[in-house]
Protein backbone atom coordinates (compact mmCIF):
# COMPACT_ATOMS: atom_id res chain seq x y z
CA UNK A 1 0.00 0.00 0.00
CA UNK A 2 1.36 3.05 -1.18
CA UNK A 3 0.64 6.80 -0.06
CA UNK A 4 -1.71 9.09 -1.23
CA UNK A 5 0.06 11.94 -3.43
CA UNK A 6 -1.43 14.89 -5.09
CA UNK A 7 -1.06 14.21 -8.75
CA UNK A 8 -2.85 11.12 -8.70
CA UNK A 9 -5.68 12.17 -6.44
CA UNK A 10 -5.57 15.16 -9.53
CA UNK A 11 -6.04 12.08 -12.30
CA UNK A 12 -8.71 10.56 -10.47
CA UNK A 13 -10.60 13.38 -9.77
CA UNK A 14 -10.58 14.88 -13.48
CA UNK A 15 -11.58 11.41 -14.93
CA UNK A 16 -14.45 10.55 -12.60
CA UNK A 17 -15.77 14.24 -13.41
CA UNK A 18 -15.60 13.85 -16.81
CA UNK A 19 -17.56 10.56 -16.73
CA UNK A 20 -20.09 12.26 -14.69
CA UNK A 21 -20.39 15.16 -16.88
CA UNK A 22 -20.35 13.19 -20.03
CA UNK A 23 -23.08 10.44 -18.13
CA UNK A 24 -25.57 14.05 -16.73
CA UNK A 25 -25.07 15.94 -19.54
CA UNK A 26 -27.20 19.13 -17.57
CA UNK A 27 -25.19 22.37 -17.02
CA UNK A 28 -27.07 23.79 -14.17
CA UNK A 29 -24.74 24.79 -10.98
CA UNK A 30 -26.53 22.04 -8.53
CA UNK A 31 -25.48 19.39 -10.57
CA UNK A 32 -21.78 20.77 -11.51
CA UNK A 33 -21.30 20.72 -7.55
CA UNK A 34 -22.58 17.42 -6.43
CA UNK A 35 -20.58 15.89 -8.94
CA UNK A 36 -17.24 17.61 -8.33
CA UNK A 37 -17.73 16.91 -4.34
CA UNK A 38 -18.52 13.00 -5.29
CA UNK A 39 -15.43 13.07 -7.56
CA UNK A 40 -13.23 14.58 -4.91
CA UNK A 41 -13.96 11.99 -2.11
CA UNK A 42 -13.88 9.15 -4.22
CA UNK A 43 -10.62 10.32 -5.91
CA UNK A 44 -9.41 10.60 -2.23
CA UNK A 45 -10.50 7.20 -1.68
CA UNK A 46 -9.51 5.41 -4.84
CA UNK A 47 -6.27 7.18 -6.00
CA UNK A 48 -3.81 5.11 -4.34
CA UNK A 49 -5.26 2.11 -5.82
CA UNK A 50 -5.85 3.35 -9.49
CA UNK A 51 -2.25 5.58 -10.38
CA UNK A 52 1.18 3.47 -9.06
CA UNK A 53 3.31 5.86 -11.27
CA UNK A 54 3.76 8.80 -13.04
CA UNK A 55 -0.19 10.39 -13.12
CA UNK A 56 0.45 13.04 -15.81
CA UNK A 57 2.62 10.87 -18.52
CA UNK A 58 -0.39 11.41 -21.11
CA UNK A 59 -0.75 15.06 -20.15
CA UNK A 60 1.92 15.74 -23.00
CA UNK A 61 0.00 16.25 -26.15
CA UNK A 62 2.57 14.77 -28.09
CA UNK A 63 2.30 11.54 -26.78
CA UNK A 64 -1.71 11.65 -26.10
CA UNK A 65 -1.61 12.40 -29.93
CA UNK A 66 0.01 9.34 -30.50
CA UNK A 67 -1.94 7.46 -27.98
CA UNK A 68 -5.01 7.92 -29.81
CA UNK A 69 -3.55 7.64 -33.27
CA UNK A 70 -2.64 4.06 -32.06
CA UNK A 71 -6.25 3.55 -30.87
CA UNK A 72 -8.05 4.49 -34.12
CA UNK A 73 -5.54 3.54 -36.63
CA UNK A 74 -3.10 0.95 -35.91
CA UNK A 75 -5.08 -1.22 -33.23
CA UNK A 76 -8.42 -0.86 -35.50
CA UNK A 77 -6.78 -2.27 -38.74
CA UNK A 78 -5.82 -5.14 -35.87
CA UNK A 79 -9.71 -5.58 -34.83
CA UNK A 80 -11.26 -5.62 -37.41
CA UNK A 81 -9.13 -8.30 -39.60
CA UNK A 82 -9.02 -10.62 -36.63
CA UNK A 83 -12.97 -10.12 -36.74
CA UNK A 84 -13.33 -11.19 -39.68
CA UNK A 85 -11.03 -14.32 -39.03
CA UNK A 86 -13.00 -15.14 -35.79
CA UNK A 87 -16.17 -14.85 -38.05
CA UNK A 88 -15.24 -17.04 -40.58
CA UNK A 89 -14.11 -19.32 -38.12
CA UNK A 90 -18.00 -19.21 -36.33
CA UNK A 91 -19.57 -19.42 -39.85
CA UNK A 92 -17.18 -22.43 -41.36
CA UNK A 93 -18.88 -24.50 -38.04
CA UNK A 94 -15.94 -24.39 -35.61
CA UNK A 95 -14.28 -26.99 -37.00
CA UNK A 96 -10.94 -26.17 -38.28
CA UNK A 97 -9.35 -24.74 -34.75
CA UNK A 98 -6.41 -25.46 -32.70
CA UNK A 99 -6.00 -23.96 -29.58
CA UNK A 100 -3.16 -23.52 -26.82
CA UNK A 101 -1.46 -21.44 -24.70
CA UNK A 102 1.82 -19.72 -25.56
CA UNK A 103 4.14 -18.15 -23.60
CA UNK A 104 5.42 -14.78 -25.60
CA UNK A 105 7.99 -12.11 -24.65
CA UNK A 106 7.44 -8.40 -24.16
CA UNK A 107 9.65 -5.74 -24.13
CA UNK A 108 7.38 -3.31 -22.06
CA UNK A 109 8.97 -2.43 -18.47
CA UNK A 110 6.68 -0.21 -17.08
CA UNK A 111 2.74 -1.24 -15.65
CA UNK A 112 0.74 0.49 -17.49
CA UNK A 113 2.72 -0.49 -21.10
CA UNK A 114 2.04 -4.11 -19.86
CA UNK A 115 -1.40 -3.70 -19.25
CA UNK A 116 -1.97 -1.57 -22.87
CA UNK A 117 -0.22 -4.82 -24.78
CA UNK A 118 -1.96 -6.90 -22.41
CA UNK A 119 -5.64 -5.79 -22.85
CA UNK A 120 -4.73 -4.98 -26.35
CA UNK A 121 -3.92 -8.57 -27.13
CA UNK A 122 -7.33 -9.81 -25.38
CA UNK A 123 -9.53 -7.57 -27.22
CA UNK A 124 -9.03 -8.91 -30.90
CA UNK A 125 -10.67 -11.77 -31.15
CA UNK A 126 -8.71 -15.26 -31.06
CA UNK A 127 -6.03 -14.41 -28.44
CA UNK A 128 -6.81 -14.07 -24.58
CA UNK A 129 -4.20 -13.40 -21.91
CA UNK A 130 -4.42 -14.91 -18.87
CA UNK A 131 -1.34 -14.32 -16.77
CA UNK A 132 2.09 -12.23 -16.83
CA UNK A 133 5.06 -12.93 -15.27
CA UNK A 134 8.65 -11.66 -14.55
CA UNK A 135 12.15 -14.05 -15.21
CA UNK A 136 15.84 -11.91 -15.30
CA UNK A 137 13.63 -8.49 -15.90
CA UNK A 138 12.57 -9.89 -18.85
CA UNK A 139 8.77 -9.73 -18.87
CA UNK A 140 6.48 -12.81 -20.25
CA UNK A 141 2.81 -12.76 -21.18
CA UNK A 142 0.91 -16.19 -21.11
CA UNK A 143 -1.25 -16.00 -24.85
CA UNK A 144 -4.10 -18.51 -24.95
CA UNK A 145 -4.62 -18.71 -29.00
CA UNK A 146 -7.27 -20.13 -31.13
CA UNK A 147 -5.47 -21.25 -33.83
CA UNK A 148 -1.60 -21.64 -32.98
CA UNK A 149 0.66 -21.58 -36.18
CA UNK A 150 3.97 -21.10 -34.07
CA UNK A 151 5.46 -22.54 -30.93
CA UNK A 152 8.30 -20.73 -30.87
CA UNK A 153 8.02 -17.99 -28.31
CA UNK A 154 9.97 -15.10 -30.48
CA UNK A 155 7.97 -15.89 -34.00
CA UNK A 156 4.54 -16.26 -31.95
CA UNK A 157 5.07 -13.06 -30.48
CA UNK A 158 5.64 -11.07 -33.47
CA UNK A 159 2.20 -12.92 -35.40
CA UNK A 160 0.33 -12.14 -32.31
CA UNK A 161 1.38 -8.50 -30.74
CA UNK A 162 4.13 -7.14 -33.63
CA UNK A 163 2.41 -4.27 -34.66
CA UNK A 164 0.15 -3.89 -31.51
CA UNK A 165 3.35 -3.07 -29.34
CA UNK A 166 5.24 -1.00 -31.89
CA UNK A 167 2.74 1.23 -31.55
CA UNK A 168 2.59 1.13 -28.28
CA UNK A 169 6.07 1.79 -27.24
CA UNK A 170 5.32 5.07 -29.11
CA UNK A 171 4.12 6.56 -25.95
CA UNK A 172 4.75 4.30 -23.04
CA UNK A 173 7.98 2.31 -22.12
CA UNK B 1 -33.56 9.13 -45.79
CA UNK B 2 -29.80 8.55 -46.38
CA UNK B 3 -28.50 8.75 -43.11
CA UNK B 4 -30.70 5.74 -42.06
CA UNK B 5 -29.68 3.59 -44.67
CA UNK B 6 -26.19 4.36 -43.48
CA UNK B 7 -27.34 3.57 -40.10
CA UNK B 8 -28.90 0.67 -41.02
CA UNK B 9 -25.85 -0.55 -42.75
CA UNK B 10 -23.69 0.24 -39.38
CA UNK B 11 -26.56 -1.51 -37.29
CA UNK B 12 -26.24 -4.65 -39.62
CA UNK B 13 -22.83 -4.80 -39.50
CA UNK B 14 -22.82 -5.24 -35.87
CA UNK B 15 -26.07 -7.72 -36.50
CA UNK B 16 -23.92 -9.81 -38.60
CA UNK B 17 -20.61 -10.02 -35.99
CA UNK B 18 -22.87 -10.39 -33.02
CA UNK B 19 -25.04 -13.49 -34.62
CA UNK B 20 -21.30 -14.88 -35.43
CA UNK B 21 -20.32 -14.74 -31.73
CA UNK B 22 -23.30 -16.41 -30.40
CA UNK B 23 -23.09 -19.04 -32.83
CA UNK B 24 -19.43 -19.39 -31.31
CA UNK B 25 -20.56 -19.39 -28.12
CA UNK B 26 -23.31 -22.22 -28.74
CA UNK B 27 -21.00 -24.85 -31.11
CA UNK B 28 -17.41 -23.97 -29.81
CA UNK B 29 -15.97 -27.07 -28.39
CA UNK B 30 -14.29 -26.19 -24.99
CA UNK B 31 -14.81 -23.11 -22.42
CA UNK B 32 -11.42 -21.17 -23.49
CA UNK B 33 -12.65 -21.24 -26.97
CA UNK B 34 -16.23 -19.56 -26.08
CA UNK B 35 -14.47 -16.86 -24.58
CA UNK B 36 -12.88 -16.00 -27.56
CA UNK B 37 -16.15 -15.75 -29.54
CA UNK B 38 -17.71 -13.91 -26.96
CA UNK B 39 -15.05 -10.91 -27.87
CA UNK B 40 -16.39 -11.23 -31.12
CA UNK B 41 -19.74 -9.83 -29.96
CA UNK B 42 -18.01 -6.83 -27.41
CA UNK B 43 -16.10 -5.58 -29.47
CA UNK B 44 -17.49 -4.77 -33.32
CA UNK B 45 -21.09 -5.85 -32.41
CA UNK B 46 -21.13 -3.33 -30.17
CA UNK B 47 -19.13 -0.32 -32.33
CA UNK B 48 -21.62 -1.02 -35.05
CA UNK B 49 -24.46 -0.55 -33.18
CA UNK B 50 -22.90 2.45 -31.53
CA UNK B 51 -21.49 4.19 -34.48
CA UNK B 52 -24.88 4.08 -35.93
CA UNK B 53 -26.46 4.98 -33.19
CA UNK B 54 -24.05 8.07 -32.82
CA UNK B 55 -24.82 9.02 -36.47
CA UNK B 56 -28.26 8.53 -36.18
CA UNK B 57 -28.86 10.57 -32.42
CA UNK B 58 -26.16 13.47 -33.67
CA UNK B 59 -27.43 14.22 -37.06
CA UNK B 60 -31.14 12.49 -37.15
CA UNK B 61 -32.35 13.68 -33.76
CA UNK B 62 -30.10 16.71 -33.39
CA UNK B 63 -29.68 15.24 -29.72
CA UNK B 64 -26.45 15.85 -28.59
CA UNK B 65 -26.53 14.46 -25.24
CA UNK B 66 -27.92 11.32 -26.52
CA UNK B 67 -25.11 11.09 -28.89
CA UNK B 68 -22.38 11.24 -25.76
CA UNK B 69 -24.34 9.14 -23.76
CA UNK B 70 -24.43 6.28 -26.00
CA UNK B 71 -20.41 6.90 -27.24
CA UNK B 72 -19.98 6.61 -23.55
CA UNK B 73 -21.72 3.15 -23.56
CA UNK B 74 -19.67 1.84 -26.15
CA UNK B 75 -16.46 3.33 -24.53
CA UNK B 76 -16.84 1.56 -21.27
CA UNK B 77 -17.50 -1.47 -22.90
CA UNK B 78 -14.41 -1.65 -24.81
CA UNK B 79 -12.57 -0.33 -22.08
CA UNK B 80 -14.04 -2.67 -19.41
CA UNK B 81 -14.28 -5.97 -21.51
CA UNK B 82 -10.82 -7.37 -21.66
CA UNK B 83 -10.33 -7.19 -17.82
CA UNK B 84 -13.41 -9.04 -17.60
CA UNK B 85 -12.00 -11.73 -19.86
CA UNK B 86 -8.63 -11.56 -18.88
CA UNK B 87 -9.66 -12.70 -15.21
CA UNK B 88 -12.53 -15.40 -16.40
CA UNK B 89 -9.54 -17.01 -18.31
CA UNK B 90 -7.78 -17.21 -15.10
CA UNK B 91 -10.20 -17.98 -12.70
CA UNK B 92 -11.12 -21.08 -15.45
CA UNK B 93 -7.52 -22.17 -15.68
CA UNK B 94 -6.37 -22.06 -12.04
CA UNK B 95 -9.56 -23.50 -10.56
CA UNK B 96 -8.83 -26.70 -12.22
CA UNK B 97 -10.82 -25.97 -16.06
CA UNK B 98 -9.35 -27.88 -18.91
CA UNK B 99 -10.30 -28.71 -22.75
CA UNK B 100 -11.43 -32.16 -23.14
CA UNK B 101 -8.88 -32.24 -26.18
CA UNK B 102 -5.44 -32.17 -25.59
CA UNK B 103 -4.48 -28.38 -26.50
CA UNK B 104 -1.48 -27.92 -29.21
CA UNK B 105 1.00 -26.25 -26.12
CA UNK B 106 0.25 -25.71 -22.66
CA UNK B 107 2.99 -23.68 -21.77
CA UNK B 108 0.94 -21.85 -18.44
CA UNK B 109 0.73 -26.04 -17.51
CA UNK B 110 4.54 -26.99 -18.04
CA UNK B 111 5.26 -24.01 -15.78
CA UNK B 112 2.89 -23.37 -13.48
CA UNK B 113 2.68 -27.22 -12.46
CA UNK B 114 0.70 -28.01 -9.74
CA UNK C 1 -37.99 4.33 -37.21
CA UNK C 2 -39.68 0.15 -37.39
CA UNK C 3 -36.06 -0.95 -38.34
CA UNK C 4 -34.67 -0.12 -35.17
CA UNK C 5 -37.23 -1.88 -33.50
CA UNK C 6 -36.58 -4.90 -35.87
CA UNK C 7 -33.06 -4.57 -35.23
CA UNK C 8 -33.66 -4.62 -31.47
CA UNK C 9 -36.02 -7.45 -31.53
CA UNK C 10 -32.92 -9.07 -33.82
CA UNK C 11 -30.87 -8.65 -30.19
CA UNK C 12 -33.05 -9.47 -28.16
CA UNK C 13 -33.26 -13.12 -29.85
CA UNK C 14 -29.68 -13.66 -30.11
CA UNK C 15 -29.71 -12.89 -26.36
CA UNK C 16 -32.31 -15.92 -25.86
CA UNK C 17 -30.68 -18.27 -28.01
CA UNK C 18 -27.22 -17.64 -25.13
CA UNK C 19 -30.03 -19.11 -22.98
CA UNK C 20 -28.82 -22.86 -24.51
CA UNK C 21 -25.29 -22.34 -22.96
CA UNK C 22 -26.62 -20.65 -19.55
CA UNK C 23 -28.85 -23.83 -18.85
CA UNK C 24 -26.55 -26.49 -20.23
CA UNK C 25 -22.83 -25.25 -19.68
CA UNK C 26 -20.85 -28.02 -18.23
CA UNK C 27 -19.08 -25.45 -16.08
CA UNK C 28 -19.31 -22.20 -13.77
CA UNK C 29 -16.68 -20.40 -16.28
CA UNK C 30 -19.44 -21.29 -19.38
CA UNK C 31 -22.58 -19.98 -17.92
CA UNK C 32 -20.61 -16.88 -16.85
CA UNK C 33 -19.11 -16.22 -20.45
CA UNK C 34 -23.13 -16.93 -21.90
CA UNK C 35 -24.59 -14.65 -19.11
CA UNK C 36 -21.75 -11.92 -20.16
CA UNK C 37 -22.42 -12.49 -23.96
CA UNK C 38 -26.09 -11.83 -22.88
CA UNK C 39 -25.21 -8.40 -21.16
CA UNK C 40 -23.63 -7.02 -23.88
CA UNK C 41 -26.27 -7.93 -26.19
CA UNK C 42 -29.31 -6.56 -24.30
CA UNK C 43 -27.29 -3.39 -24.10
CA UNK C 44 -27.40 -2.96 -27.72
CA UNK C 45 -31.03 -3.94 -27.71
CA UNK C 46 -31.69 -0.90 -25.09
CA UNK C 47 -29.96 1.47 -27.41
CA UNK C 48 -31.68 0.94 -30.52
CA UNK C 49 -34.97 0.83 -28.48
CA UNK C 50 -33.95 3.89 -26.89
CA UNK C 51 -33.34 5.08 -30.46
CA UNK C 52 -36.62 3.87 -31.62
CA UNK C 53 -38.99 5.08 -28.57
CA UNK C 54 -37.18 8.74 -28.26
CA UNK C 55 -36.66 8.64 -24.64
CA UNK C 56 -33.31 8.67 -22.78
CA UNK C 57 -34.93 6.33 -19.53
CA UNK C 58 -33.28 3.08 -21.85
CA UNK C 59 -30.32 4.44 -22.03
CA UNK C 60 -29.28 4.67 -18.58
CA UNK C 61 -30.60 1.36 -17.78
CA UNK C 62 -28.04 0.64 -20.48
CA UNK C 63 -25.03 2.17 -18.89
CA UNK C 64 -26.61 0.35 -15.40
CA UNK C 65 -26.26 -3.00 -17.44
CA UNK C 66 -23.02 -2.51 -18.71
CA UNK C 67 -21.40 -1.62 -15.17
CA UNK C 68 -22.93 -4.19 -13.66
CA UNK C 69 -21.87 -6.72 -16.11
CA UNK C 70 -18.50 -6.20 -15.57
CA UNK C 71 -18.37 -6.09 -11.90
CA UNK C 72 -20.49 -9.77 -11.98
CA UNK C 73 -17.87 -11.32 -14.52
CA UNK C 74 -14.87 -10.40 -12.16
CA UNK C 75 -16.69 -11.11 -8.89
CA UNK C 76 -17.26 -14.90 -10.86
CA UNK C 77 -13.92 -14.67 -11.97
CA UNK C 78 -12.15 -14.08 -8.58
CA UNK C 79 -14.28 -16.82 -7.17
CA UNK C 80 -13.01 -19.59 -9.44
CA UNK C 81 -9.86 -18.48 -8.96
CA UNK C 82 -9.80 -19.51 -5.47
CA UNK C 83 -11.40 -23.19 -6.15
CA UNK C 84 -7.40 -25.04 -6.11
CA UNK C 85 -5.27 -24.44 -3.69
CA UNK C 86 -1.81 -24.93 -4.57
Amino acid sequence: MQKTKLPAVLATFVVCYAFWILLTWTFTVQELAAGAIVSLAIALFSARFFVHEKAGWLANPVRFLACLGYWIGTFMKELISANLNMARICFGGCRDINPGIVKIPTDMQSDYGIAAVANSITLTPGTITMETTEEDGQNYLYVHWIDVKETDPEKAGEAIKGSLERGVRRFWK
Amino acid sequence: MALRIVCDIFFAIGLVFAFAGTKGILKMPDTFSRMQAQTCIATLGVLGVVIGGVLYAAIGMHSAGTAIKIAVIGLLILVTNPIGSHVLARGAYRGGIRPEKKMETDDLGRDFDD
Amino acid sequence: MTDMLIFSIFFAVLAAMNLYRLAKGPNAADRMVAGDAMDTLICCAMILFSLFSGRGVYLDIAVLTALFGIIDTIVVGRYLEGGKKK
